[in-house]
């Protein structure tokens, strides 16, 4: 046995805070996620609607010039229809741009088997699922529901604080239908990148969930003449508690409440199979 | 317990497969070797002692910290894996940097800590070079900085000198022994015996994920007893002196040296010859040195594991 002088002296200074580590995830994937330009593009044009969309309300509030071009003033109608349909062409982009950045989030480090790296340090699974989902959660919340709220506000500063209060449920709704939807696009994009693990394949798959789901739904509806095929549809599901939200009357077949659980239920599974997938070791039996 | 690394009755099943069965261990400072053929659960031993998965049975203490206590746990370990695995898209410098502020260091503690690192393993002319980019000793290089980068008490190294030229090798064993030196428990699984045998203070030989034998070679190598000690005694007449060594039935074989200039012999009791032949050598023959022959990691691997596949 060797002597040895044990002269070692472990680190002595602070350490930042534990919640804040998955931060650091965090920036490294959002950096990487507008290095690609067809991102940064995609996500560019996520804005072209709620820029639209505030012409609308500076129109539907400047009388004098929709006067001059011949127009009467009600043609556009700031109401909850219209924060509807924002939500509904945000949502339809936000889906997008969760194919495209979705899968790269998990996926290089699973194929890459760097996950040991990460948690042999003072870090969690949790954290590593929080630190990556917060990045697809921040981007799409910028599309979603901070449009909205903006846009809100704008309406509110114009309509007076009169409007604001009777029409304060809508900003709630655009709150909860927006993260609802980026809950299940995030959990859904990452549960299949960690299964996956090959990026193209996993944003494919995601297409092939929303759209064949849809598909494989309405296949069901028609050949066994019952409704339950709509839980296959995502975007049914989703519409579903939309016009709940923004209290739309609708033909929905399915009930909000119904849709709700289903909506659940997929963010639960998508959860499970995340968990399963992100760990140090993959056991290959 | 609190200056050991502790396995009290240790078994890791994945499922109905055996991982390691059994291990009771305590794990002195300086550097131990796990040397075992492939499958015979090194691996998966280091990934108990990091937390990384967990033990079907039994506790596992690494200076008196439970492995399940992650952020206590890795202030004081780090860790190499063997598998040549990096995120995407990240620079050298940037890899240590990250996973510094991962662990707990401010931006300004983890930039120092990163370019201390980089130059230990000497990397400091490609640290802003892509990892994707780096060669293999290059990327088993940065590898081994980021486990060392938070200055760890406890080194665990999977394969460390695997892809390494001759110079980085010994660059890599001399910052193994500088960490021992500062009283640091460097963990090591290698397959490269002879380099097991010249850097490690202490042995784990495992097989079929038991430990077979552990502690300082020679110590492990007294304690074998069905196969017969060999040394190499070399002399200037070696026909006179095997003719004595017969005599004297301490020797259960004996050969000449190929070269002709000294003997090869088994016996059963090494403590007992050196005795004898302190007596054989007063009568005229010349004794130039006397060594042992198999009291090497090479030798006791293949004592105990010997019907598995031998590796060199």
């Amino acid at each position: 046995m060797a002597i040895y002088r044990r002269s070692y002296k472990p680190y002595t200074g602070a350490l930042t805070a534990t919640w804040s580590r998955w931060l650091v995830l965090f920036r490294y994937a959002r950096r990487n996620l507008f290095r690609s330009k067809v991102q940064t593009v995609l996500f560019t044009i996520c804005f072209f609607y709620p820029l639209l969309c505030l012409g609308g309300i500076y129109l539907a509030h400047n009388l004098s010039f929709l006067a001059q071009i011949g127009v009467s003033g009600n043609l556009i109608s700031i109401d909850n229809r219209f924060f509807f349909r924002l939500l509904a062409v945000q949502g339809v982009l936000a889906f997008l741009l969760t194919a495209f950045i979705g899968p790269g989030l998990i996926s290089p480090d699973l194929a890459n088997g760097a996950l040991p790296l990460y948690f042999c340090r003072p870090f969690s699974r949790a954290e590593y699922i929080v630190g990556k989902s917060s990045v697809l959660a921040i981007t799409l919340s910028q599309i979603t529901w901070i449009p909205g709220l903006v846009l809100f506000a704008i309406q509110a500063g114009f309509a007076g604080p009169r409007w604001a209060w009777d029409n304060l449920w809508i900003a709630g709704s655009l709150i909860l239908g927006s993260l609802i939807w980026i809950a299940i696009l995030s959990l859904l994009a990452m549960a299949l990148s960690a299964w996956v693990k090959w990026r193209i394949v996993a944003g494919a798959l995601l297409l092939a969930v929303m759209f064949f789901g849809a598909g494989f739904g309405q296949a069901i509806n028609a050949v066994l003449r019952i409704e339950s095929g709509y839980f296959f549809n995502l975007g049914y599901l989703m519409a579903a508690v939309w016009t709940d939200l923004f209290r739309i009357e609708s033909e929905q077949s399915l009930s909000a409440g119904d849709a709700w659980i289903a909506l659940l239920v997929y963010c639960v599974i998508c959860l499970g199979l995340l968990v399963r997938k992100v760990r140090a070791y993959e056991v290959v039996r | 317990m609190k200056d050991r690394i502790v396995f009290e009755n240790v078994s890791k099943f994945y499922d109905e497969i055996l991982g390691v069965n059994h291990l009771n261990l305590s794990i002195p400072p300086g550097i131990t070797s796990l040397v075992g053929p492939n499958g015979s659960g090194k691996t998966t031993l280091m990934n108990l002692m990091t937390g990384l998965v967990k033990p079907s049975r039994g506790q596992i203490y690494v200076l008196g910290c439970r492995t399940d206590d992650p952020e206590n746990l890795f202030k004081m370990v780090g860790y190499s894996t063997q598998f040549d695995a990096f995120p995407k898209g990240l620079t050298g410098f940037q890899f240590l940097y990250s996973y510094l502020q991962l662990s707990g260091r401010d931006s300004h503690t983890a930039e120092q800590l990163a370019w201390r690192a980089i130059e230990r393993v000497n990397l400091r002319n490609d640290a802003g070079r892509n990892i994707a980019g780096y060669s293999k000793g290059m990327r088993q290089r940065i590898r081994l900085a980021q486990a060392l980068a938070h200055d760890p008490k406890v080194l665990v190294l999977d394969e460390p000198l695997n892809g390494l030229d001759p110079l980085a090798r010994s660059e890599s064993i001399a910052l193994f022994r500088a960490a021992a030196e500062l009283g640091c428990y460097v963990i090591i699984s290698s397959h490269i015996l002879h380099e097991v045998d010249v850097i490690s203070d202490q042995v784990i030989l495992l097989s079929n994920g038991y430990v077979v034998a552990e502690g300082q070679i020679q110590t492990v190598r007294s304690e074998i007893q069905e196969h017969p000690t060999q040394i190499l005694i070399r002399c200037t007449r070696p026909r006179e002196l095997a003719a004595k060594v017969i005599e004297s039935e301490l020797a259960s074989e004996i050969a000449i040296h190929n070269d002709g200039r000294g003997l090869l012999l088994k016996t059963r009791n090494s403590d007992n010859f050196y005795l004898a032949l302190n007596e054989l050598a007063l009568n005229g023959i010349e004794i130039e040195s006397v060594t042992p022959a198999d009291d090497d990691v090479f030798s006791v691997y293949e004592y105990l594991i010997g019907n598995e596949e031998v590796v060199r």
